[in-house]
C-alpha cells in the first residue's frame, strides 16, 4: 500500500488488531506485526509482515522475541493490548536499550503498584487497598460506610473491585451489600478495592513524545461501561488546563519519555481531580474509531509516530489537529447489554434507528436465547455508533440508549 | 418528497459516503472489518424515500471499494437470476441489502454507468430482466405465506419491493411484459374478490403499450384483452371516451345498439374476471332509463341465473341501485354468479338482502368502511358490494398481510354452505359492533374479548372481512384459550364449534401436540384416504367442506408454518389422477411447495378459488383433517402400502424430516 520511508522508525506491533494493521499498511512506517500464532495463516495469505508469538507469561524466551526483533533491525516495540504492555517493555528495554522500560510497564500492568506510585507522587487518589479474599471486600466496605458516617441499616455507599491486570472494565464489580461480596468467585483475587467517588468519570488519551503531551483528548463518560463520546462536553472541558497538568504529573511520575497513555479521572463536584487509573495502551471501547470519526486522524498511525524514535516534531505538529475546535462533531458509542431473561432477535429500537445522531451498529444476532446474569461491567454484545453536532445531544442520546431493549 | 424528507436522505447518504470511505481507503486484508457498517449504512439509506435512487448512484463505487470481496457477488457474471429470489426471502438482513445492493450493481453495469470485467452490459441487462420475471410478485405487490409467516422481515421486504420498482421503471417492462400478461392471467383466474393490484398492473401494460408497435403476435392480444376489459369492452366503449360521453352515446344508440353492449360487457366480465367502469355505468344507466329487461343479458346469465332473477327481479334492482356504482363496479361479477349458484331459492336469503338494504350501520362499521374503503360509497353500499362479491365467488376471499388464514377460511365456509348464518353475522356486527357464538355452552362475546392474533383492524381485505375478521379473530383465539390446556391440539374442539355442526367431529392429526414428533402416520394417512379418497371410501363425495390443516413448505420444501385450509372435494382430473381441491385463503394459492408439490390454479379441472394438488402430494403436506365416523368405517383397508410409503417419504423430505420420533428413526436405519 503506502510507500515505506527507510529514514523513519521500523515498528513491531505486538497484537492482532486488523483495523491497526489496516493503519499500519497505510503508513509510510516499516512495520511487521507480532501476534499468535493463529493469525498466521491470514497474515501469510495478505502478505501482512508476521511473527508468531504467544503472549503468556514473560519468561525466559522474552530475550528471544527482543533480540529478533532487534537482528531485523525494529527500533520499537508498541503494545495494543493489556496483555502486551509487559512484553513491550521488555523488548524496548533491549531495543532502546534502557532497562528502566520494563519496570515502567511493570508499573502500568498492576492497578495496585499504580496507585501507590501515583501517590507517593503526590497525585491525588481515591481510597484503596488490595483485597486477598471476601472478608477484605466487607471489611472495606464497612469501613468506607463508617468513613461516610453511615449507620447501620443506611444504604451503603458502594465500592468498586477491579482485577489488577485486566483491561478496562474487565472484572470490574460495583458492590453495595454482603449479598454482591457473596457473588463474587475465588478466583476473580487478588484485586483493588477503591471508595466510590460521586462526581464525573472520564478518560484521556494522550500521545506523548520527548516527555511531552503531543496530542490531548478527553473522553467523557455518560455512564462507566456503557457509554463514552469524543470530544466531551464544553463543561468537561473547561477543565482541561488542570487535566493538563495532571497529565504532565503523570509523566514525570512514571518516567515516561514517548508513548501512548490512557488514564481515568473522576472530577469531583468542587473541581478536585482524582486520578483512577492508567494503561500503557490503546483503550477499548474503540475509542480510537470515534477519534478518527471526530478529528479525522488515523490514531493508531499516531501511536507509531509516538513510539519511533525517529519522528520529529514537525511531523507531530502536522499530523494532530487542534484539540476540540479540529473535531467535525462529536462521536460517541453505546456498549449494549440484553436486558431481559431471554431474548431471541436482535431489533434496533425505532427511536435510536431513527434518530438522526445514529450511523451504526456493530451487533450480533443472539447466539443463545438465555442471557447470563451481569455480575461485571465489560461483557457488552456490541457496540452502537453516533456522531452529531451537539455534545448535550449526544450525551442525553448515549443515555437513553440504556433504557432500550436492543435484544427482544 | 418533503423538505424533512430531502434533508433526512442527505444526512443518511453523508453517513454512508463516510463509511463507504473507510472501506475504500483500508488495505484488502481490512475490508472485512468495515464491510458490515457499510452495509448497515447502505440498508438505512435504502428504507429512505429516494434511497434506492442515492444507492443506485453509489453501486459502482460500493463495488469498487470491495463491497462483494469475498463473497459470491464478487464474481457477478457466475451469479444466478434464479437465485436471487430466495436470497431476498430467507436471506440473513445483511445477505439481503448485499443482494440489493448487487441488482443495482448489474443496473449500473446494464447502463453503462460501471464496468465489471467479464460482464458486458447487455449481459447485465439480461440478468436483470430473468431477475424480475421470476419475481413478479414483488412487482404486483401480493405476498405469499412464506414471505407474511417471516413478520420481523417486513419492512426489509418492502425495501426490496421498491428496489424492484426500481429496477423495472429503469430497465423497462418490455421483456418481462410477456411473463407479466402471463401471470395476470393466472391470478385472475382464481377470481380473488380483489383485483386492485391487478388493475394496476395492466394500467402499467398499458401505459407501456400505447403506441407501441414493437410487441405484437400472441402476447399483444393476451394484453390487449385484458387493457379493454378494463377500458373499452364493447363498440360504444371502445376508445375509453369517458362515462359522460358514453352516457351520451347509449341516449343515442337504439336497442340493437344497446343489447350488443350488454352481451359484450358480459363476456368480457366472465372472460376476465374483470368489470370495466363502463360496465357499471351502463348497468345504473339501464335502470334509469327502465331498460331493465336488458340486465340478464349485461350480466351474462345462463338459464339458472335468468331463472333467479326473473324471481327476484326486483330485489337485485334494489341491490343494483344501492350497491353497484363506479367504485364497486366489481359487484357485477359478484352479482352474476350469486345468481347462478341459485342460492336465492333458499327460504332466508331473499329476506336477509332486503335487511341489508335498509339496515343502519353502526358508527363503527361506517368509521371503519370508509377507513378502508374511502367515501366514494356510503358505508352501506360497501358493506353489501362485499357481501355479494363473496357469495358470488366464495373461493375468492383473501386474508390480506394478516395472520387471519383461521377467520377468512371460516368467511369462505360459510359464503359457500351458510349464507343465511353469513348474512345474521355480518347484520350483528353492522348493527351492534359485536360478534355472539357459543363455545361448548358457554357464550363468547366479542366486545368484551381481548385481541386475538392481530390487534389491528385489517384495511387490506374485503369489506365483509374487514369488519368480521376482527371480531372472529377475536372468539378464535378465546377458543383457543378456553381449550389450549388439554393436552391436544385445540382444532379439534374450536372447528365444530366455530364453523358449525357440519365440521365432522372426528378428528385427526399427524403430529404429537406435546413433544411436535409425528404419531402414527401411517395410520394418519389411511384413514385420510379411507375418509376423502372415492376409490377407498366407497365412492362417497365431501358433502360440506371440511377445515384441514397444512403444513405449508417453501419453495425448497423446507416447513414455513402451520396454515388452515379447507378441503372441497376430491375428484379425477380429466388425465384421470385423482385430486384434492381445496381453498387456501392466502390470497394467490398458486405456490410452489417444494420437490415438486406444485399447487395447481387452473387446466387441472380447478373451479374458480380452487387450488388443487395429486391426492398423494397433499397428503403429503396434511397434518389434520376432520372426517365423519359414518363414511370412514371399515374402509381403506385397500390402500396399498406403497402409496402410504411414497406419501410418508414425501412428508419426511420436507416438513416431517426432523419431526420422526426417534423409535422410528432408528428403525429407518
Amino acid at each position: 500500500m503506502a510507500e515505506k520511508n527507510p529514514d523513519k522508525g521500523y515498528v513491531a506491533v505486538l497484537g492482532w488488531s486488523l483495523r491497526a494493521i489496516d493503519a499500519m499498511a497505510r503508513f509510510d512506517r516499516r512495520y511487521v506485526i507480532v501476534a499468535p500464532e493463529w493469525a498466521e495463516s491470514y497474515a501469510k495469505e495478505h502478505d501482512i509482515p508476521f511473527i508468531s508469538w504467544n503472549f503468556e507469561r514473560l519468561n525466559d524466551r522474552s530475550h528471544e522475541i527482543a533480540q529478533t526483533l532487534k537482528d531485523m533491525g525494529v527500533d520499537v516495540a508498541i503494545p495494543l493490548f493489556e496483555e502486551t504492555v509487559e512484553w513491550a517493555g521488555a523488548i524496548n528495554s533491549v531495543l532502546l536499550n534502557n532497562p528502566r522500560l520494563l519496570g515502567q510497564s511493570m508499573l502500568f500492568r498492576d492497578k495496585s503498584l499504580m496507585k501507590r506510585r501515583a501517590q507517593l507522587g503526590g497525585i491525588r487518589v481515591g481510597i484503596f487497598e488490595e483485597a486477598m479474599d471476601k472478608s477484605d471486600v466487607i471489611r472495606f466496605l464497612k469501613r468506607v460506610n463508617q468513613t461516610l458516617l453511615k449507620l447501620e441499616g443506611d444504604v451503603n455507599d458502594p465500592i468498586h473491585m477491579k482485577a489488577f491486570d485486566k483491561a478496562g472494565c474487565l472484572g470490574h464489580r460495583v458492590i453495595r451489600t454482603a449479598d454482591d461480596v457473596d457473588a463474587i468467585s475465588d478466583d476473580e483475587f487478588p484485586a483493588l478495592l477503591e471508595s466510590h467517588l460521586d462526581g464525573w468519570e472520564f478518560a484521556v488519551e494522550a500521545w506523548i513524545k520527548d516527555r511531552k503531551i503531543q496530542f490531548l483528548n478527553i473522553s467523557e463518560y455518560v455512564t462507566l461501561g456503557y457509554s463514552v463520546f469524543v470530544p466531551a462536553t464544553p463543561e468537561l472541558e473547561k477543565w482541561r488546563g488542570r487535566i493538563t497538568e495532571q497529565i504532565e504529573k503523570l509523566i514525570d511520575v512514571f518516567d515516561i519519555d514517548f508513548g501512548f497513555i490512557h488514564p481515568e479521572y473522576f472530577v469531583t463536584n468542587d473541581g478536585t481531580l482524582y486520578f483512577g487509573e492508567v494503561a500503557y495502551r490503546p483503550p477499548g471501547f474503540n475509542a480510537f474509531e470515534l477519534m478518527e470519526r471526530a478529528y479525522g486522524f488515523n490514531a493508531y498511525q499516531a501511536l507509531v509516530l509516538a513510539f519511533d524514535p525517529k519522528t520529529t516534531q514537525e511531523e507531530m505538529d502536522a499530523f494532530f489537529p487542534e484539540p476540540v475546535k479540529g473535531a467535525s462533531g462529536h462521536a460517541g458509542c453505546f456498549g449494549v447489554y440484553p436486558r431481559r431473561r431471554v431474548v431471541s432477535d436482535l431489533d434496533i429500537p425505532e427511536e435510536t434507528e431513527d434518530h438522526p445522531y445514529f450511523e451504526f451498529h456493530e451487533l450480533a444476532p443472539p447466539m443463545e436465547q438465555k442471557v447470563t446474569k451481569r455480575t461485571a461491567f465489560g461483557t457488552h454484545w456490541g457496540l452502537v455508533y453516533f456522531f452529531g453536532e451537539d455534545p448535550h445531544e449526544m450525551r442525553e442520546l448515549l443515555k437513553r440508549q440504556e433504557e432500550l431493549d436492543f435484544y427482544v | 418528497m418533503t423538505s424533512s424528507d430531502a434533508f433526512d436522505i442527505s444526512a443518511f447518504a453523508a453517513r454512508l459516503d463516510y463509511a463507504l470511505e473507510q472501506l475504500e481507503r483500508a488495505a484488502p486484508f481490512a475490508k472485512v472489518s468495515y464491510r458490515s457498517r457499510v452495509l448497515d449504512q447502505a440498508r438505512r439509506l435504502l428504507m429512505r424515500p429516494g434511497g434506492v435512487a442515492a444507492l443506485y448512484e453509489r453501486a459502482g463505487r460500493l463495488d469498487d471499494a470491495g463491497i462483494f470481496g469475498g463473497t459470491d457477488w464478487d464474481k457477478p457474471a457466475g451469479l444466478l437470476p434464479r437465485l436471487v429470489g430466495n436470497t431476498l426471502r430467507y436471506g440473513e438482513r445483511a445477505t439481503i441489502i448485499l443482494e440489493c445492493l448487487s441488482l443495482l450493481r448489474f443496473l449500473a453495469v446494464a447502463k453503462g454507468a460501471h464496468s465489471v470485467s467479464g460482464l458486458p452490459g447487455d449481459q447485465a441487462q439480461h440478468f436483470l430482466t430473468q431477475v424480475l420475471a421470476l419475481n413478479l410478485e414483488r412487482i404486483f405487490g401480493s405476498t405469499s405465506e412464506a414471505s407474511r409467516v417471516q413478520a420481523g422481515k417486513q419492512e426489509i421486504g418492502e425495501t426490496v419491493d421498491a428496489v424492484f420498482a426500481f429496477l423495472l421503471d429503469k430497465i423497462g417492462t418490455d421483456d418481462i411484459l410477456g411473463i407479466l400478461i402471463d401471470e395476470i392471467w393466472r391470478i385472475l383466474e382464481q377470481r380473488p374478490l380483489q383485483v386492485g393490484h391487478v388493475k394496476g398492473m395492466i394500467v402499467q401494460i398499458a401505459v407501456v403499450l400505447e403506441g407501441d408497435a414493437v410487441h405484437g403476435g400472441e402476447m399483444r392480444l393476451g394484453a390487449d384483452r385484458l387493457i379493454s376489459a378494463l377500458f373499452g369492452p364493447t363498440r360504444l366503449s371502445a376508445d375509453d371516451v369517458g362515462v359522460e360521453r358514453y352516457r351520451s352515446r347509449l341516449d343515442h344508440s337504439d336497442s340493437l345498439a344497446h343489447l350488443k353492449e350488454a352481451t359484450g360487457f358480459a363476456r368480457a366480465m366472465h372472460d376476465t374476471g374483470l368489470v370495466s367502469d363502463y360496465h357499471a355505468a351502463f348497468v345504473q344507466w339501464l335502470i334509469e332509463t327502465d331498460k331493465t329487461n336488458l340486465i340478464p343479458h349485461a350480466l351474462g346469465l345462463s338459464s339458472t341465473g335468468l331463472d333467479g332473477y326473473r324471481c327476484y327481479e326486483p330485489l337485485i334492482i334494489a341491490i343494483i341501485r344501492e350497491a353497484i356504482h363506479p367504485a364497486t363496479g366489481q359487484t357485477l361479477l359478484g352479482l352474476a354468479l350469486m345468481l347462478e349458484r341459485g342460492i336465492l331459492y333458499s327460504p332466508p336469503i331473499a329476506p336477509s338482502l332486503w335487511r341489508m338494504l335498509s339496515i343502519n350501520v353502526s358508527e363503527h362499521t361506517a368509521a371503519t368502511m370508509t377507513a378502508a374503503f374511502g367515501s366514494a360509497c356510503t358505508p352501506r353500499a360497501f358493506l353489501l358490494a362485499g357481501l355479494i362479491d363473496l357469495l358470488g365467488q366464495p373461493l375468492g376471499i383473501g386474508q390480506g398481510n394478516n395472520p387471519t388464514c383461521q377467520s377468512a377460511r371460516a368467511l369462505s365456509m360459510w359464503a359457500l354452505n351458510d349464507p343465511d348464518y353469513l348474512f345474521y353475522l355480518v347484520a350483528r356486527v353492522a348493527l351492534s359492533d359485536r360478534m355472539v357464538m357459543h363455545f361448548e355452552g358457554q357464550l363468547l362475546d366479542s366486545a368484551e374479548l381481548p385481541a386475538g392474533l392481530t390487534s389491528l383492524t385489517p384495511l387490506d381485505t374485503d369489506p365483509v372481512s374487514v369488519l368480521l375478521v376482527p371480531h372472529l379473530d377475536r372468539i378464535y383465539a378465546e377458543m383457543g384459550r378456553r381449550c389450549g390446556d388439554r393436552g391436544e391440539d385445540p382444532h379439534r374442539w374450536i372447528n365444530p364449534e366455530l364453523h358449525g355442526w357440519w365440521v365432522s367431529r372426528s378428528f385427526h392429526i399427524a403430529v404429537d401436540v406435546a413433544t411436535g414428533m409425528m404419531k402414527d402416520h401411517a395410520a394418519f394417512l389411511a384413514r385420510f384416504h379411507a375418509s376423502y379418497h372415492p376409490l377407498y371410501n366407497g365412492n362417497q363425495p365431501v358433502i360440506h367442506p371440511q377445515p384441514a390443516g397444512i403444513a405449508v413448505t417453501d419453495s425448497r420444501g423446507v416447513f414455513v408454518g402451520w396454515h388452515a385450509i379447507s378441503i372441497i372435494r376430491a375428484a379425477l382430473d380429466h388425465d384421470g389422477i385423482m385430486r384434492v381441491y381445496f381453498f387456501n385463503p392466502n390470497n394467490d394459492s398458486g405456490q410452489d411447495w417444494g420437490h415438486g408439490v406444485v399447487v395447481s390454479t387452473s387446466g387441472n379441472g380447478e373451479r374458480f378459488g380452487e387450488a388443487s394438488l395429486p391426492f398423494g402430494q397433499f397428503a403429503s403436506r396434511l397434518y389434520i383433517f376432520h372426517d365423519d365416523d359414518l363414511s370412514a368405517q371399515e374402509m381403506g383397508a385397500g390402500v396399498p402400502a406403497e402409496e402410504i410409503g411414497a406419501i410418508m417419504a414425501m412428508a419426511r423430505e420436507s416438513w416431517a424430516g426432523d419431526r420422526q420420533p426417534l423409535d422410528a428413526a432408528a428403525q429407518a436405519i
